[in-house]
């Protein structure tokens, strides 16, 4: 009350905003914790990026170029790194999107729900072809 | 007193998240990360838009309100002293 007014408005500003940054703060923490929770069950895959493709190593030690075969209902586990430069793989319809550094594994996991195929695509600039470091995720039907 | 009750009042509504644990999901049956990423997108773009509307309107409205021009207009103590 120095400049002889009251600050209580000031106080409630200053309050909502904080109040809210830490609403944000603590949803985005919580759902990250949710997300970064990888299934017990999830089967690995081995996500290798070079210029310019990627290729996929089942647990089983089948190898795909390009080309990714999953089966709905199922959750895999993907440990990405990279031969050269970084790039970044992206599964843009299952919101997938992490980057593929050299000497480092990445890992992300996802559960595709139905059947279809899904751009797979590198989200990093990697050199002249990057644009073309594309693949395909094939999700077949559960038990197929 | 008016920072106290600030202060329990942000932990009060920090507190209330619900904050799930991480379940131990059976097999077959997995978090959908689509719908929990998007909807922490839609979610933090609605206090996002609600914080901006808030803070230009506040703006706006002290232009509109304390322009030398407004009916309610009042000379600050220095412009009658003939200070400033």
């Amino acid at each position: 009350m120095v400049s002889g007014h009251s600050n209580m408005p000031e106080w409630v500003y200053i309050g909502v905003v904080v109040a809210l940054l830490c609403w944000v703060g603590a949803e985005a923490w919580n759902i990250e914790r949710l997300v970064e929770h990888i299934p017990e069950d999830a089967k690995l895959i081995k996500v290798t990026g070079q210029q310019w493709f990627w290729t996929f190593e089942h647990e089983d030690g089948t190898k795909e170029i390009g080309e990714l075969h999953v089966e709905a209902g199922k959750a895999y586990k993907f440990e990405i790194t990279s031969k050269d430069v970084i790039h970044s793989f992206n599964i843009h319809d299952y919101v997938v999107l992490l980057d593929a550094v050299p000497g480092r594994v990445n890992t992300v996991w996802f559960a595709p729900t139905e059947a279809g195929e899904h751009d797979i695509q590198c989200r990093e600039y990697c050199g002249l072809i990057h644009y073309n470091m594309r693949g395909t995720l094939y999700v077949s039907e559960a038990g197929a | 007193m008016t920072m106290r009750i600030l202060a329990y009042a942000t932990l009060a509504l920090a507190l209330s998240l619900p904050i799930l644990p991480v379940m131990a999901a059976e097999p077959g049956e997995y978090l959908d990360r689509r719908s929990e990423i998007w909807n922490l997108f839609f979610r933090m773009m609605t206090v996002a838009f609600t914080i901006g509307t808030v803070v230009s309107g506040t703006i706006v409205w002290l232009c509109w309100r304390f322009r030398e021009s407004h009916p309610k207009a009042k000379r600050t103590k220095y412009e009658e002293a003939g200070e400033w």
